[in-house]
């Protein structure tokens, strides 16, 4: 059976690339003929498992340069999607017939629900968590499932865990996984960390005993250094901490070297913190890490800039709360006069509850400077209603084409910021660059 | 208008802040002073003191954190309710004043038990998620709410329901029949948040409120206002639904 679920997803595989297609298909047949196929394969080297809410995919993509600058033969699901069937083809279509993978490192992106179909059942020796934040609930359930979800297989696990000493819901799987062993990533208190927060809407409670955690200072979100105000939860101490963060030049340091974090904000940084992790676990040298960080691709729809002679455009991605305030204080910095738009829709994607609005400090771009906020969308109306209740006094329209709000958005010829929820993403990109002739 | 917010940064789930910032903006705008309060665990407060008492949603964990304080209150509850300070309860707020609810781990959470409706978990964590529409009569206010409902708690024996259900679970699966309104509290499901979309009800909540220290105030004594996006955001749900 093993051979012939390994053929079968190769041919699939092969056959859905001769008419240009890929993706989880040949991985679903390969999973029909053998259900068991994941525990039948052979791993040589470290295989490494990276999940979270916010990150995942930059993140395994820079440990997967990282371990191919170092000189590995390296695997990883960069082009394949991050559920079970997904994982399952990018991995059967490397395998050799008796089950062998053709690699000598394996990088693999894991949406959080499915690490329960996963991590049992190869030989991981790094599992990462990034951290948990609030995302599309009304398909991932509440968040505290979702944890339990992977609580579930971790007593079993004996790898490592690679874990953000500065979430609390991450640092609580050190809990369960018994066999395990730990090393922790995180940053430092920074100027621009904060004693108090109305961002956070995780963290607020022990994960072991239930009372209440106190923050000694916060980054973003419910990110930051914490203890049980009763018993010893806390942050732990770490193997990596990023120091001297400076988000204007956007450089840190670690172990006393620095580095230019090959993206904007915060959040960002935890990222990089996860490949110099990675890194000083398998010795891959500061040379190596700073070649990542300085060649790594930008990703569609995150600060992603178009400019023509007489204007500049900056389309963002949003998906959470927690993304969407880190998008707001990117465009908060900007004191120059400014047009926004903001393309709100509910496909299965993006999410078809939209009250994360209402978690999203839009407040944060109602200034001065924000001449006027065009909304359009599937749920454009209720985008221009979460801004009108919160109090922005420009201009305020909704328009019902995209393309005609992004040729309205362009033509006050201000600099012109367009946010876009993930299904929106690629046609609002495509509008602006017909717009501005690029 | 006084409000009060309890467990403000325990009961916020789904953007039920949303439904304090419509309350303010519409009492500013037609020139009703405003004024919003919070009260945390173990905070000393008398709830009978303000025009409408809000309590919204939150994770099962998190919520179950704020019971003991909660059953405290009680007697402060009652007597606000007494003196016609008005309530607004979403989704874990509006369970939390039945009887009692099980927790999705099975555990039996003991409600203010102001009222004989109590709530089951879904059965094998199944739960009532997506765009909701009922029908309601608020004291002969005929009204379409549309909202979005995300609960795994079943809650039976509602005795006097907000409204009908014409898209959507409503009260449990099946139901047919969604939230609780008899004149002093409104509880409901529906989150979105649920007044930014439905300006009428938001309308109500206010006028129920002013009634505290204004009997005579009806709700038609509320100036109109503009609501140039409401209409559009609701439509945008009706044609998703197809309704």
């Amino acid at each position: 059976m093993k051979t012939l679920s390994i053929l079968s997803t190769k041919l699939s595989a092969w056959g859905l690339h001769l008419i240009g297609r890929g993706g989880s298909m040949p991985g679903s047949i390969g999973c029909k003929v053998d259900a068991n196929i994941l525990s039948k394969l052979k791993f040589n080297g470290p295989v490494i498992l990276v999940t979270g809410t916010n990150g995942k995919t930059s993140t395994a993509n820079m440990i997967t340069d990282l371990f191919e600058k170092a000189g590995y033969n390296v695997i990883s699901n960069r082009k394949g999607d991050n559920l079970k069937a997904g994982i399952v083809t990018t991995l059967l279509t490397h395998a050799k017939l008796n089950g062998e993978i053709k690699a000598n490192a394996v990088v693999l992106e894991c949406d959080e629900l499915n690490v329960r179909h996963i991590l049992p059942f190869i030989p991981v020796t790094d599992f990462v968590v990034n951290n948990f934040f609030r995302d599309q609930l009304d398909r991932a359930r509440e968040m505290e499932q979702l944890i339990d979800s992977i609580e579930k297989v971790l007593p079993a696990y004996r790898g490592r865990l690679i874990l953000n000493a500065n979430d609390p819901n991450v640092v609580r799987l050190n809990l369960v996984a018994k066999n395990a062993s730990f090393s922790y990533f995180g940053m430092d208190e920074n100027k621009y960390s904060v004693k108090t927060t109305k961002e956070a809407s995780e963290g607020k409670f022990c994960p072991k005993c239930g009372a209440r955690l106190e923050y000694s200072y916060y980054q973003y979100s419910h990110i930051g250094k914490f203890h049980c105000s009763k018993c010893d939860f806390q942050t732990p101490e770490m193997d990596i901490c990023l120091k001297d963060i400076d988000l204007d030049k956007e450089t840190f340091s670690s172990d006393g070297i620095h580095y230019k974090s090959p993206y904007e904000g915060m959040y960002s940084m935890y990222n990089c913190a996860v490949v110099l992790n990675v890194a000083k676990n398998y010795g891959i040298s500061q040379d190596c890490v700073k070649s990542v960080f300085s060649h790594a691709p930008q990703p569609a729809g995150r600060n992603e800039t178009f400019t023509s002679k007489e204007q500049t455009c900056i389309l963002n991605l949003v998906k959470n709360p927690t993304g969407a305030n880190e998008v707001m204080k990117v465009i908060e910095k900007d004191d120059s006069d400014k047009t926004i738009v903001i393309v709100l829709n509910d496909r299965e994607q993006d999410g078809t509850d939209v009250s994360w609005i209402y978690d999203t400090f839009f407040e944060k771009i109602m200034k001065d400077s924000t001449k006027e906020i065009i909304c359009t969308g599937l749920r454009a109306n209720d985008m221009a209603l979460r801004i009108y209740y919160g109090g922005y006094k420009g201009p305020l329209s909704v328009v019902d084409t995209l393309d005609i709000a992004v040729k309205a958005a362009l033509a006050t010829k201000r600099t012109t910021y367009a946010i876009a929820t993930y299904t929106a993403l690629l046609p609002t990109r495509n509008a602006i660059k017909k717009e501005m002739g690029l | 208008m006084k409000v009060v917010w309890m467990y403000h940064d325990i009961m916020d789930l789904y953007g039920d802040k949303g439904n304090m910032m419509v309350l303010k903006k519409r009492c500013l705008d037609r020139g009703i002073p405003f004024e919003l309060d919070t009260c945390g665990i173990g905070e000393e407060k008398d709830l009978s003191e303000y025009d409408l008492i809000f309590l919204g949603g939150g994770a099962d964990k998190e919520q179950i954190s704020l019971i003991p304080d909660l059953l405290s209150r009680k007697e402060n509850i009652k007597k606000a309710m007494d003196e016609k300070s008005f309530v607004l309860l979403i989704c874990g707020g509006y369970q939390l004043f039945g009887q009692y609810y099980i927790a999705a781990n099975n555990e039996k959470i003991s409600g203010l038990q102001f009222y004989d409706y109590y709530t089951d978990t879904g059965k094998a964590g199944s739960r009532c998620i997506g765009n909701v529409v009922i029908d309601a009569d608020l004291d002969g206010l005929k009204t379409r709410i549309v909202g979005f409902e995300n609960h795994g708690g079943q809650t039976l024996n509602v005795t006097h329901p907000l409204g009908k259900v014409v898209k959507g679970c409503g009260n449990s699966f099946n139901a047919g029949y969604e939230g609780f309104y008899d004149g002093k509290i409104l509880g409901t499901y529906l989150h979105g948040p649920l007044l930014p979309k439905n300006p009428e009800v938001a309308d109500f909540v206010i006028s129920k409120a002013l009634q505290k220290r204004n009997p005579d105030f009806k709700y038609s004594d509320l100036k109109p206002l503009e609501d140039k996006f409401e209409k559009m955001a609701r439509e945008a749900v009706f044609k998703k639904l197809e309704i």
